[in-house]
């Protein structure tokens, strides 16, 4: 009974605190709506449309002003005419358009006489998604030209209509993208920014939450409120911080799957366990800094380049197996490596728990990480011995 | 000269760069953050995306047509740097199977009726289903398997025509009515390292020096000792003497950083640098100045030394979309376009991008160093103007804490009460 009392104890005196220090509020809920708002208003139209491409048109004829237009029309690109190469190209360079595409002076004579005229287009890849979209649909631009100058061809020859999709097009892809059908580059980064900045959020709110104890020197009141025990002082700091992370994490999961409706082929429960998981493994690496680490600031810091690396470390976008042999262990550091597994077993295949059960345990695993710094991290507690800032 | 107002200006000046130095050098803290991240970040993503392209995803292929010419394509694919075929599966079921339970990131199918159809001058269509986990397994599918077909389509076009009695010559030209010549200068891989490393560069510059200024200045908040505070001896005046004497020291520090991060780490890691050493010294000791000013307003919202880290790391990450360098400019919703002009790292970055790794001059990127330019002078005077305010705040210091004081007590009575009213009712 006076393991509960003192647990309940310890959760007033921190509802206490938040409410004196109005950071921890701000660093929890106000981080994670600004971000949520950002991600997703921000990719919200899932792919990008208007990009300008760049036009030197030095034939001005009508198959190459309707070539313009057509690539006008197109729902990503946005012709910008330019009348010179030097410019266009500066502007290229100047990253202002992330493609060029050159017209040669006699392109429609030279088509005409089946002379083969040689088109040039030039893609900033240095702009990633902008200069590949761009580049993909010049490309479909230039054979839809090339194929419609056949077709011509082959109607005044008289050839059948079936007969001439053949020889235009003698073999097609069916593309099918599994897991995200509309290729919506928002579904893709918000699924795993968000939950990367909610494993964010928890690394440092809970470290500076340990942490100001040893720094103003109140661990020891907290030692006493517990009863002078450190497992119930952190079990009632982490009821509270889970509590809330944890709604903070299914809001969002939430949002993402049911008010966006970004797609994910199984269920939604299954998403909110990995959310739950992320939320008790990245605390556990909280206290396992502040543990090894008890100086506030110096586990803030620590804190911050561990979760700021997480995000690239998880290979949602680099893939691990991309990265250089040494780092890809690295990469097992991190809790949301862990829930993008989940994620991607989950929300793309649907497949059954027998698949992914071994990243639920990992992310379990990382709960006994504390135990390991819980006698240290008492130590400091009492003696305060480390520096305080 | 030395009682002048200019050389009384200038010393002053002098004397408080010597004291933000001092204390900057004795702040352990502060000087982790410089060196650890100033020094070691750059390396670590550059390490992280060192090999920027991802090679032989492994395909599954379902041939159910079985004829040469599947075989044939299922080779040449297997042959490009983008697929791997892994493995050969005899049915639909097995290839999901392997594709579910991650073995292989997609699956190229060739329909039974894929070699009837070719062969009967049909259009022939196969089937790619890509993991979208990650969009660089899309890319390479689609890639890998888009060369091929385009090569495949390409002959046997030229093979139907010349069945017409065309020679290899004619059909060719007939085939092929337009040619291109595809040209990716500054990237020619589409390398992701070159890409995001070039980005993230400059703003790791910016995000250093905000953590390590706010770290700082929060101490000598807590220490009852503003950053803002000016020396004694000044009167009350001499704001912009603050402003640029403690500016200078975090000028000539992030310089330093900034050459290493700019100059020498692209060199460590064999990276593009195109443009010139002395125009790219231009572009950085403006951004490094712009990021002074900036980071000295920012920082008045610190009042504690780790608030900085509570409330602006997430800012990181959303700095590096706003510099546009992936979702294209263009298309930013028009609050987030706006939203980007306040970090100098729109302007920086963009400008790195195109000096370094593209080659630009300064005159082509003229417009960027003009943005960067006006933003240095307004968050000049935001600088000074929060220095102002905040000297002013402290002379009525009691005042203002009374009040403060008053409103916080009043929280935590409130506070208080809810909490003895959740406690009776879970005794109860």
């Amino acid at each position: 009974m006076t393991f509960l009392r003192n647990t309940l104890n310890v959760i007033r005196r921190e509802l206490r605190i938040w409410v004196r220090r109005p950071i921890y509020v701000v660093g929890m809920v106000f981080v994670m709506a600004f971000c949520t708002i950002f991600y997703l208003s921000f990719l919200k139209d899932g792919v990008p449309s208007d990009v300008p491409i760049a036009v030197v048109d030095l034939d001005r004829s009508s198959t190459s002003r309707n070539f313009c237009q057509q690539l006008d029309a197109t729902q990503l690109g946005k012709v910008v005419y330019y009348d010179d190469f030097a410019s266009a190209r500066a502007d290229l360079q100047g990253g202002r358009v992330t493609s060029l595409c050159l017209i040669p002076e006699g392109f429609n004579r030279d088509i005409q006489s089946q002379r083969q005229p040689t088109m040039s287009f030039y893609v900033n890849g240095l702009y990633f998604l902008g200069g590949s979209l761009a580049w993909k649909d010049l490309l479909t631009m230039i054979n839809l030209t090339s194929g419609a100058v056949q077709r011509q061809v082959l109607r005044m020859k008289g050839v059948d209509e079936n007969e001439i999709m053949g020889l235009l097009r003698p073999v097609d892809v069916d593309v099918h993208q599994i897991g995200n059908a509309t290729m919506n580059y928002g579904a893709y980064l918000a699924n795993m920014m968000i939950p990367g900045m909610l494993q964010m959020v928890i690394v440092i709110i809970l470290i500076y939450s340990l942490g100001t104890e040893l720094k103003y020197g109140t661990s020891r009141h907290l030692l006493q409120v517990a009863g002078d025990d450190i497992y119930t002082a952190l079990l009632g700091k982490l009821i509270l911080y889970t509590v809330s992370f944890t709604v903070i994490g299914w809001s969002v999961e939430v949002l993402l799957y049911k008010w966006m409706g970004f797609p994910l082929a199984g269920s939604l429960a299954e998403m909110l366990l990995a959310s739950f998981l992320l939320v008790l493994a990245s605390e556990s690496v909280a206290v396992l800094i502040i543990g090894c680490v008890p100086v506030c600031r110096f586990a803030l810091s620590i804190g911050a380049l561990y979760s700021v690396l997480g995000l690239s470390l998880t290979g949602f976008t680099l893939p691990v197996e991309a990265m250089p042999l040494g780092l890809r262990g690295l990469t097992m550091m991190y809790p949301l490596r862990y829930f993008y597994e989940i994620y991607v077993h989950v929300g793309i295949f649907d497949n059954p728990f027998g698949e992914w059960y071994m990243y639920v345990v990992a992310l379990l695993a990382f709960c006994f990480l504390p135990f390991f710094v819980m006698g240290r991290l008492k130590k400091a507690y009492v003696n305060l011995d480390y520096a305080r800032n | 000269m030395k009682n002048s107002y200019l050389g009384r200006w200038l010393r002053d000046v002098l004397t408080i760069f010597n004291m933000e130095l001092k204390n900057v050098l004795h702040d352990g803290g502060v000087m982790i953050i410089f060196i650890a991240a100033g020094f070691f970040y750059p390396i670590l993503y550059n390490f992280v995306y060192k090999n920027g392209i991802l090679e032989d995803t492994p395909i599954a292929v379902v041939d159910n047509a079985d004829c040469s010419d599947s075989r044939r394509m299922i080779r040449e694919m297997d042959a490009t740097r983008e697929i791997d075929i892994a493995y050969r599966c005899t049915s639909m079921e097995e290839a999901r199977d392997l594709f579910a339970r991650r073995k292989v990131n997609g699956i190229i199918y060739f329909p039974s009726d894929f070699g009837d159809r070719l062969a009967g001058r049909q259009t022939a269509t196969f089937s790619i289903y890509a993991d979208m986990s990650s969009f660089l397994y899309y890319k390479n599918l689609l890639m890998g398997s888009n060369f091929v077909m385009l090569h495949e389509v390409n002959n046997i076009k030229i093979e139907r025509y010349s069945f017409d009695g065309l020679t290899d010559a004619q059909a060719d030209q007939s085939v092929n009515t337009v040619l291109y010549d595809d040209i990716n200068p500054y990237n020619r891989a589409f390398s992701y390292s070159i890409f995001l490393i070039s980005a993230i560069l400059m703003l790791i510059i910016q995000q250093v020096m905000f953590y390590g200024m706010s770290m700082s200045v929060g101490t000598m908040r807590e220490e009852n000792r503003s950053f803002a505070s000016l020396p004694d001896s000044l009167n009350g005046h001499g704001v912009g003497r603050v402003v640029l004497g403690r500016g200078a020291v975090y000028w000539l520090r992030f310089m330093i950083i900034g050459i290493y991060v700019t100059c020498i780490v692209p060199a460590m890691f064999n990276f593009p640098q195109r443009g010139s050493y002395g125009e790219i010294l231009v572009l950085l000791s403006l951004f490094v100045t712009v990021c002074v000013f900036f980071c000295m307003t920012w920082s008045t919202l610190v009042t504690r030394r780790e608030s900085a880290f509570i409330l602006f790391l997430f800012m990181s990450p959303v700095c590096v979309f706003l510099t546009g360098f992936s979702w294209p400019t263009t298309a930013f919703p028009a609050f987030w376009k706006y939203f980007s002009y306040l970090f100098p790292s729109t302007f920086g970055c963009q400008a790195f991008i195109n000096m370094n790794t593209a080659g630009a001059d300064l005159e082509t990127v003229g417009q960027l160093l003009n943005s960067l330019t006006v933003q240095g002078m307004v968050y000049f005077v935001l600088a000074c103007l929060a220095i102002y305010v905040e000297n002013f705040a402290l002379k009525r210091k009691d005042e203002i804490d009374s009040a403060i004081r008053s409103v916080e007590d009043s929280i935590i009575e409130h506070g208080e009460k809810i909490g003895n009213h959740i406690e009776k009712r879970l005794t109860r």
